[in-house]
C-alpha cells in the first residue's frame, strides 16, 4: 500500500496537548495540519475531568475540563486544521510514515513532522502485584471516572481507595456526590500526592480517612469485591505483618500513577528516558528520531494540563519549523538530574540556544530550598531559584537565561 | 448451531472444559442428538483457561498410564486438529535443563520413561545445543523435546465447541446441573435452564466431577483441589523466548515444578505453583508465591529479573493424590460406571488433559459405541473458519475489511489493537456468551499492558448498544456484576 | 504568637505562588493568620477555617440523546453546607437537547444566586 497523502505536520492525539500542537503548527505558519484522535469527539481526557481547575494560567480563570477542551477545540475548528476524530495511528515508522485506522478508511499517511501527543495510562493492579482473587469492581480511577461522567454508571455501593494522587481524590468527592461511600483512602507513601486543596475538599470536607503510609495487600470476593485488606508499610514500602486490617467494601478505585503511553512512539524508534517514562527531547520537543515530537503526558507526567498545553504549542511550532525545512545548527549538549531531582526535561539543548526553561521535579517534599543549574564541567551557576517548599506532585520551571554553551545539571539544596 | 430442541438427547456432557467440547465435537461426527451443560457463563472457564497452553510430548508421567497413553495418542492429533479447527498453535519444542551435571540421570530417566510411552524424537543434549536452541536457557544438560507446542487453551476450546455446534451439537451456559434422577432407562439432569433426559452421560466437570458423579449416586471419586499461580509478563518485555523451559522436576513435587513458557503472542508465563487449598474455588493468587515464582525463575533466568509483569492468574487443578502425599501419583480415570452403565466418569483430568483431550474425547465416543450404534454423518464438517484478527493483517487487508464494515475501522483495545468489529462478532457467538471475560478471550481485549483500563468503558459501550442493560454487565457471569445500577434517570 | 497551637494549615490556591498559612487563635479568640505575602491571604483563610465555600460538577443525562451526558458546575462556589442540597436539585435536571456549553441550567439554584451551568456543548 502507498501513502498517497501527505501532510505538513501530524498531530497525534486531541487532548489538551494535542489541540495545542494542532494550532502551534498552524499558528507558525505549516499549511497542512492533520490532526488525529482515536476518541468519538475531541478533548482527551478532558471530556470526563468535569471539575474545576483547569486554565488558571491559559485562561486567567479556573474552568472544568471539558470547557476547557471546547475553548481549544474552538479555535482549532477556526482554522483550516484537518480535525479526525475515531481515527487511530496503529504504527509509525523513523520515516514518517504513519498508519491510520479510522472507520472512514485505513490507510497510510506521510508527515513533514509528527507531534506525539498521545497522552498516558494509568498503573494497574497487576503491576503493583496485589495478591488476591480477581472479582469484578476493581477499577482504576481514570476507567472509572469515564463510566461515571459519561456513562452514568453506579460502579459500587461501597469504595476504598488506593493512592492519593488527585485522580484518586477527585474520584473520592464524586462518589460521594452520587451517593457512595468512600471509607478511606490509602496511600503507600507519608505524604499525599495529590494537591493539598484536593485532600481538604475532597477527603477532610466528607470525613473520609486519608491513610498514609499504608496500602491493599489483598483483595477478597469471589465475584465481586468483598473486601480488602489493608497494611501499614515500614520505611522500604514493605508490608509490616501484624498490621493489617480488613476493610469491608464493594469495590477498589486504583489510582496509583500514570504512565505516558509510548508504545507508538517505540515503534518509530523514540528513545525514551526511564526517568519520565517518556521521549528524550531537546529544547525544540523534538525525540533522537528527526522530525518526531513529543509533548503532553506522553512526554512526562503533568498535574496541570495548562502546561501540557503550552507545551503542546511549542512543539507544534517546532515541528512546523521542522517540516518548512528548519534544522538545528551545532553541537548538543545533556542536562541530567543532580541532587534531590527526580529528572530534567528538555535532557538535550542545542549549543548556544538562550532562555531554555527547564522542568523539573524533586524526589521528595523539601523545604527552603534552592534550584541551581549548573555547568558540569565549570560548575559555573547558570541559574538559581528559591523555593519555600517544593513537593515531587508539582513540576517547577527554571530558565537558564544565558546561552548554553556546556552540560548541565539541575539540583536542589535545602 | 442445531435449532431442534429434542426431548431425549442420545448424549449429555457435563463440563464445557476441554476436554467436555473436545467430547461433543467427536460425537458429533456421528448421528446423535447431542447437549453439552455448562455451569458457568462461558466455556473454558475452569482448569481449562488456568493453564500454561502446552502441548504435553507426554513424557513427564509414567508410561503405561493413561494419561501418557491419551497424552502420545493426543499428541499425533493435535497439531491438525489445530489446523482444520482454525487455533493459531506452534510448535516450539521444549526443554528440560539440568543446571549440574548430576541431575543428567534424571534426564535419561525422563527420556527413558517417554521412549517407553512412544515419545517421538527425544534427545539428550549439550550446553551448546542448549544455548543455540533458545539463547536464554542456562544448563550443562537438557532433554529436547522437538514436538512440544503451545496454543491458546481457550480458543481451542471455543474452537472445539463451535465446531460441534456447527454440526448440529447444542450447548448451554449457566446451566449447573442440580439434581440427577435416573428414572424410565434415561438420566434426566436438572438445571436452571430445565430438566433434559440423556440415554448416556459424559461426566466432564473438572474439577466437580466428584460433586456431579454423587448426584448420579456414583460416590466413587474424591478430587483434591490444588492452586496454581501463573505470573504473565508483558509483550514488549525485552525478552523473546523461543520455547518452553523447565528446570529437571524435583521427585516429590505434586507439580511440574515452576516453568518458563512463551505464549503466542509473545508473553512469557512463570509457574505454576502447586498448592493444596482448601476450597474448590479459592483462585486467589499470593504474594508468597508471586515472589517464590519469581525467585525461582530468575535462578532459572537471570533476565527476567528486568521485566516487568502484566498479569497474574491461577488454576486450580483437579487431582487425585490427596495433600498427605501417600500416593505421588494419579492418574486420569476415564470409566463407565459399573453401578450405573451409561454414566461415564473423567475424573483427575489435569495436565495433560489439554493435548490428551482429543484421545480421550476417541476413548469416549468408543465407550458410547459399543453399546450404541454410532451412523457417522457424511455431512459432518470439520473444519472451523479461523477468526480475523485486524492486528495480523497487512495493510490492504485491513484497508478492504475497513471498506466493507466500518467496525474494523473503530479500535477498541489499543494495547492489542482490537476493533469494533470483533468485539462485535464475540459477542454474537452461537453460546450467547456475553460476559467481558467471554470478549477477553475471544478478541484478547484487557490482556494487553492496560490490563481493561481503556478497553473495558469501550466494550461496556458496545455490550448496552447489543442491548444488555447495565445492571446485567458482569466480568464473568453469575453475581460479578461491574455495576449497580444507573446513576440518574 | 507562635507558640499558640495551630488551628489549621492551609496553602492559599490564589495566585501561583501559594503561600503556606498558619491560622491560630489569638488571646480575644480571634482568627489570627500568618504566612501571607499579600492582603488577599487573610480573607481567604477566614473565610476557609469559618464559611468554606465550595464549587462542584457532576453530569446529567441529556434528553433527546442516545444516553449522552452533559457536565455542569456552578457559576460560582456556595456555602459548603449546601452541597448536597444542590447535588438533588441538579439531579432532577433532564436538559433537552441542544445544549451549549455555559447555557443555566438552573438560575440561583436554592436561594445562592449561584446558577448551574452546563460546561460542555451537546448536539
Amino acid at each position: 500500500m502507498e501513502a498517497n497523502e501527505t501532510h505538513d505536520v501530524v498531530v497525534i492525539g486531541g487532548g489538551p496537548a494535542g489541540l495545542a500542537a494542532a494550532l502551534g503548527a498552524r499558528r507558525a505558519g505549516a499549511g497542512k495540519v492533520l490532526l488525529v484522535e482515536r476518541d468519538r469527539t475531541l478533548g482527551g481526557i478532558l471530556n470526563q475531568c468535569v471539575h474545576d481547575g483547569f486554565g488558571l494560567f491559559l485562561y486567567n480563570e479556573t474552568i472544568s475540563g471539558p470547557e476547557y477542551a471546547e475553548r481549544l477545540i474552538d479555535d482549532v475548528v477556526r482554522e483550516p486544521i484537518k480535525v479526525e476524530t475515531g481515527a487511530m495511528v496503529l504504527d509509525i515508522t523513523p520515516e514518517r510514515v504513519l498508519r491510520v485506522n479510522a472507520r472512514s478508511g485505513y490507510r497510510l499517511v506521510r508527515a513533514g513532522a509528527v507531534v506525539l501527543a498521545m497522552g498516558c495510562r494509568e498503573r494497574t493492579r497487576e503491576m503493583i502485584e496485589i495478591p488476591g482473587t480477581r472479582p469484578a469492581g476493581v477499577f482504576t480511577a481514570g476507567s472509572a471516572q469515564n463510566l461515571v461522567n459519561l456513562q452514568n454508571l453506579r460502579i459500587g455501593n461501597e469504595a476504598v481507595i488506593l493512592g492519593s494522587g488527585d485522580i484518586g481524590l477527585i474520584m473520592a468527592r464524586r462518589l460521594v456526590f452520587e451517593g457512595v461511600a468512600v471509607k478511606g483512602v490509602f496511600e503507600i507513601l507519608s505524604w499525599a500526592s495529590g494537591l493539598e486543596r484536593n485532600v481538604r475538599q475532597c477527603l477532610m470536607d466528607f470525613g473520609i480517612p486519608l491513610e498514609l503510609r499504608s496500602t491493599v495487600v489483598e483483595i477478597r470476593g469471589r465475584d465481586r469485591v468483598e473486601s480488602v485488606v489493608v497494611a501499614k508499610v515500614d520505611d522500604k514500602l514493605m508490608p509490616i505483618p501484624g498490621s493489617e486490617g480488613v476493610i469491608p467494601c464493594d469495590t477498589l478505585l486504583l489510582s496509583v500513577g500514570l504512565i505516558p503511553e509510548n508504545e507508538l512512539s517505540k515503534r518509530a524508534g523514540v528513545a525514551l528516558s526511564p526517568f519520565t517514562g517518556g521521549a528524550v527531547v531537546d529544547e525544540r520537543f523534538m525525540t533522537s528520531v528527526s522530525g518526531v515530537f513529543s509533548c503532553g503526558n506522553v512526554l512526562h507526567i503533568h498535574d496541570v494540563a495548562d502546561w501540557a498545553s503550552f507545551e503542546g504549542f511549542a512543539a507544534g511550532e517546532s515541528a512546523a519549523r521542522y517540516a518548512a525545512g528548519e534544522r538545528p545548527a551545532g553541537a548538543t549538549f545533556r542536562i541530567t538530574a543532580g541532587p534531590n531531582v527526580k529528572y530534567a526535561l528538555p535532557q538535550l539543548v542545542t549549543a548556544g540556544t538562550a532562555g531554555v526553561e527547564w522542568n523539573f521535579r524533586v524526589g521528595r517534599p523539601l523545604r527552603n530550598v534552592q534550584v541551581v543549574v549548573t555547568g558540569k564541567a565549570t560548575e559555573k551557576v547558570h541559574a538559581r531559584k528559591k523555593f519555600g517548599r517544593l513537593l515531587p506532585t508539582e513540576l517547577q520551571k527554571i530558565k537558564v537565561r544565558s546561552a548554553v554553551e556546556e552540560d548541565l545539571e539541575v539540583s536542589c539544596h535545602e | 448451531m442445531g435449532e431442534k430442541k429434542s426431548a431425549v438427547y442420545d448424549v449429555v456432557v457435563i463440563g464445557g472444559g476441554v476436554v467436555g467440547c473436545a467430547i461433543l465435537r467427536e460425537l458429533a461426527r456421528y448421528d446423535l442428538r447431542l447437549l453439552l451443560l455448562e455451569k458457568e457463563a462461558d466455556l473454558a472457564e475452569g482448569i481449562s483457561k488456568g493453564n500454561s497452553g502446552v502441548i504435553h510430548a507426554g513424557f513427564n508421567v509414567p508410561a503405561e498410564s493413561l494419561k501418557a497413553k491419551t497424552n502420545v495418542t493426543g499428541l499425533g492429533m493435535i497439531y491438525g486438529l489445530a489446523d482444520e479447527l482454525g487455533v493459531p498453535h506452534r510448535k516450539t519444542g521444549k526443554l528440560v535443563v539440568a543446571l549440574a551435571d548430576e541431575d543428567r540421570s534424571r534426564l535419561e530417566e525422563l527420556k527413558a520413561e517417554g521412549d517407553k510411552s512412544g515419545v517421538p524424537d527425544l534427545e539428550i543434549v549439550d550446553e551448546a545445543a542448549i544455548r543455540r536452541l533458545e539463547p536464554l536457557a542456562r544448563g550443562r544438560w537438557a532433554l529436547y523435546s522437538p514436538h512440544t507446542g503451545i496454543i491458546s487453551p481457550y480458543e481451542f476450546t471455543v474452537a472445539l465447541a463451535e465446531c460441534a455446534g456447527q454440526n448440529g451439537a447444542e450447548a448451554l451456559l449457566e446451566a449447573t446441573v442440580e439434581a440427577i434422577v435416573f428414572r424410565d432407562g434415561l438420566f434426566r439432569l436438572s438445571t436452571p435452564k430445565g430438566t433434559f433426559a440423556a440415554c448416556r452421560v459424559v461426566n466432564s466437570a473438572g474439577l466437580f466431577s466428584d460433586d456431579v458423579a454423587r448426584l448420579a449416586g456414583i460416590d466413587d471419586y474424591r478430587v483434591f483441589p490444588y492452586r496454581g499461580e501463573y505470573l504473565i509478563t508483558d509483550k514488549d518485555c525485552g525478552l523473546r523466548l523461543n520455547l518452553p523451559v523447565y528446570p529437571v522436576p524435583p521427585r516429590d513435587d505434586p507439580g511440574l515444578g515452576i516453568h518458563i513458557t512463551p505464549t503466542l503472542e509473545g508473553n512469557i508465563i512463570l509457574g505454576p505453583s502447586a498448592e493444596p487449598v482448601d476450597d474448590k474455588r479459592d483462585a486467589a493468587s499470593t504474594r508468597k508465591i508471586m515472589t517464590q515464582l519469581k525467585a525461582e525463575a530468575i535462578r532459572l533466568m537471570p533476565e527476567l529479573s528486568r521485566v516487568s509483569f502484566i498479569h497474574s492468574y491461577a488454576g486450580i487443578r483437579p487431582k487425585l493424590v490427596d495433600p498427605s502425599g501417600k500416593d505421588k501419583f494419579g492418574d486420569f480415570i476415564v470409566e463407565e460406571s459399573a453401578f450405573r452403565p451409561g454414566w461415564i466418569s473423567l475424573v483427575g483430568i489435569e495436565s495433560p488433559g489439554l493435548t490428551a483431550a482429543p484421545a480421550i474425547a476417541e476413548m469416549v465416543a468408543g465407550m458410547i459405541g459399543v453399546k450404541m450404534d454410532l451412523r457417522p454423518k457424511p455431512e459432518f464438517k470439520p473444519e472451523r473458519p479461523r477468526r480475523t484478527r485486524f492486528a495480523h493483517l497487512g495493510d490492504d487487508e485491513r484497508a478492504g475489511r475497513v471498506a466493507c464494515d466500518a467496525d474494523w475501522g473503530e479500535m477498541v483495545c489499543r494495547c492489542e489493537h482490537v476493533t469494533r468489529a470483533e468485539v462485535v462478532a464475540a459477542l454474537r457467538n452461537p453460546f450467547g456468551a456475553r460476559t467481558m471475560d467471554a470478549v477477553k478471550r475471544r478478541t484478547r481485549c484487557g490482556m494487553g499492558r492496560c490490563q481493561g483500563g481503556f478497553c473495558t468503558p469501550r466494550i461496556v459501550e458496545i455490550l448496552r448498544d447489543e442491548g444488555l442493560p447495565a445492571d446485567r454487565i458482569t466480568k464473568r457471569g453469575g453475581r460479578s456484576r461491574l455495576f449497580c445500577g444507573r446513576l440518574k434517570g | 504568637m507562635s507558640d499558640r497551637p495551630v488551628l489549621d494549615r492551609l496553602t492559599c490556591v490564589l495566585c501561583p505562588v501559594g503561600c503556606e498559612l498558619e491560622v491560630r487563635k489569638d488571646e480575644a479568640g480571634e482568627l489570627d493568620v500568618q504566612g501571607y505575602q499579600c492582603d488577599k491571604g487573610v480573607p481567604f483563610a477566614v473565610e476557609e477555617i469559618l464559611h468554606p465555600k465550595r464549587n462542584l460538577a457532576t453530569s446529567v443525562p441529556v434528553r433527546g440523546t442516545e444516553a449522552k451526558m452533559v457536565s455542569v458546575r456552578l457559576s460560582d462556589r456556595v456555602p459548603r453546607e449546601m452541597i448536597f442540597p444542590v447535588l438533588a436539585e441538579i439531579a432532577k435536571l433532564r436538559p433537552e437537547v441542544p445544549v451549549r456549553r455555559g447555557q443555566v441550567l438552573i438560575t440561583d439554584v436554592l436561594g445562592t444566586g449561584v446558577d448551574v451551568i452546563a460546561t460542555r456543548t451537546v448536539v
